[in-house]
């Protein structure tokens, strides 16, 4: 178990909420990572100002991963730090730990948070705010946070119960599932989305054979898009494109 | 008004702040943003309206790395302003509302490269952030975290200025200027802008098993709605 004070894990905990305030291209949230840490090295490094000096400047080394998974990175190297303070382990191993972790854990960060669960929350948020604005504020908040809050903290414990516990954290918390299951959800809701806003569109023109004509260029459109999305082509592209389209049509 | 601004500002800094900076609980999303700002500016329901559209529109980009992608927060902060601004009481015309739909996309733009700037600020704290720790002086990483999270919030402040001022010039003396037959042309475009956001969130979640159950689905919906409308 950790030796540190549980109101030294609160101030750490609080603190990675600003892991990326001072982001930048050359360390990226090396700062954000030294702020974080920094209650905790003051604790296990008191009236040691030299290797504490030497400590923090060890981690405004680069750093960048995911914001909602470096909490498990965090923690665990809070453990790391412990043993370094005790002379059970070689400095180095800190850096070695971090940069090793990193990687894979923006990656699953990257895939689960931005690819699945965000998309799954915004649009179940868009559907609903058809119904009410409100209802569509709650639910994008609730989904996202639900998730996100849950982790960070989790991760967190699960990082300051060691290296093995981080691990096992990783392995039990099934981000692969998590994020095919979260891109199923995405997908349907995002058909759901599609449907309504081609049958709005089909019933401004009215009939049922150009209703049938209306979704057809709809479910074309979206296919195009996507096809245009996969070329790279952004969204801000098409839409100065639809912009250009309209000032045409002003023009005549 | 200037009140209104005023309370824009604000409300910005703490999106802004949300969108990297701090937190990330998703306060800076269009469809929180921009009915606020309607709000702020006089009317929420037209501000929800640009936002569930905005919401969805660059979802596709991910910000991943050192990418950055488009700032949907600032084109919220337009978007917001300019149809509470741009509404009547029937609402937001199908003219009006593509128009500020496809304009935000300039704020988009703008706010990326504001973002790229900041960061690159921030890149020189950083530096200095190592040299007075090399000095001896022990809260230069407190210090330097508090003056990347100010520029972060500062710049936030600057560029709600701006964008909601914008939106509010658009929509008191540039939309007005179209009569109502240039709207409804215009208005012919805006089926298409949400349908973006749909090819967005199908972009995100596309795998092999995915892709059949959104046409799907979007066929369902479709078809349900046919027939209720039908039945009544």
């Amino acid at each position: 178990m950790s030796d540190i004070p549980l109101r030294v894990r609160r101030r750490v905990w609080f603190r990675q909420f600003l892991l990326q305030a001072c982001w930048n291209y050359e360390g990226m949230q090396n700062v954000g990572f030294a702020y974080s840490i920094l209650p905790a090295l003051r604790d296990r490094y008191e009236g040691r100002p030299e290797e504490f000096s030497r400590a923090l400047k060890r981690h405004l080394e680069f750093f960048n991963t995911h914001p909602s998974m470096a909490t498990v990175i965090l923690g665990a190297t809070i453990r790391l730090e412990e043993r370094v303070a005790e002379g059970k382990v070689d400095p180095r191993a800190v850096g070695t730990f971090k940069v090793g972790l990193m990687g894979s854990l923006g990656a699953i960060g990257d895939s689960y948070f931005w690819g699945a669960l965000k998309p799954m929350a915004s649009v179940a948020g868009a559907i609903l705010a058809f119904v009410h604005p409100l209802l569509g504020i709650a639910m994008l908040l609730f989904l996202y946070n639900s998730s996100h809050l849950v982790l960070r903290y989790r991760g967190f414990a699960a990082g300051m119960g060691g290296e093995e516990s981080a691990v096992r954290f990783l392995k039990e918390a099934g981000f692969t599932g998590k994020t095919e299951d979260r891109k199923m959800i995405a997908a349907i809701l995002g058909g759901a989305y599609g449907g309504v806003v081609a049958s709005h569109t089909a019933y401004l023109f009215g009939g049922a054979w150009m209703e049938l004509g209306v979704f057809l260029i709809a479910a074309l459109a979206v296919h195009l898009y996507t096809v245009f999305f996969r070329k790279a082509v952004s969204p801000s592209e098409v839409l100065v494109l639809l912009l250009l389209i309209g000032t045409l049509i002003l023009w005549q | 008004m200037a009140w209104s601004f005023l309370l824009a500002a604000a409300w910005g800094g703490i999106c802004y702040l949300d969108r990297t900076a701090a937190f990330q609980v998703m306060l800076h999303r269009p469809l929180v943003v921009a009915p606020v700002m309607g709000a702020i500016f006089g009317n929420f329901a037209a501000g929800a309206q640009v936002g569930a559209v905005l919401e969805l529109l660059y979802i596709v980009r991910l910000p991943v790395g050192a990418s950055i992608p488009p700032d949907d927060t600032g084109a919220a902060m337009f978007g917001g302003a300019a149809a509470a601004a741009a509404s009547s009481s029937i609402g937001l015309d199908s003219g009006n509302f593509a128009a500020i739909l496809l304009l935000s996309v300039l704020c988009a733009e703008l706010g990326k490269y504001a973002d790229r700037l900041v960061r690159r600020v921030n890149g020189r704290i950083a530096h200095l952030t190592v040299e007075r720790l090399e000095k001896g002086d022990s809260l230069a990483v407190e210090n330097g975290l508090m003056a990347g999270l100010v520029l972060f919030g500062v710049f936030g402040v600057a560029l709600t200025l701006l964008f909601s001022g914008l939106g509010v010039f658009l929509a008191r003396f540039l939309l007005p200027r179209f009569g109502p037959e240039s709207h409804f042309q215009f208005g012919i475009l805006l089926p298409a802008i949400p349908l973006l956001g749909a090819a967005a969130v199908f972009s995100c979640s596309r795998t092999d098993r995915t892709s059949p159950v959104f046409y799907l689905t979007m066929g369902c919906v479709f078809s349900a709605i046919f027939f209720f409308r039908w039945l009544v």
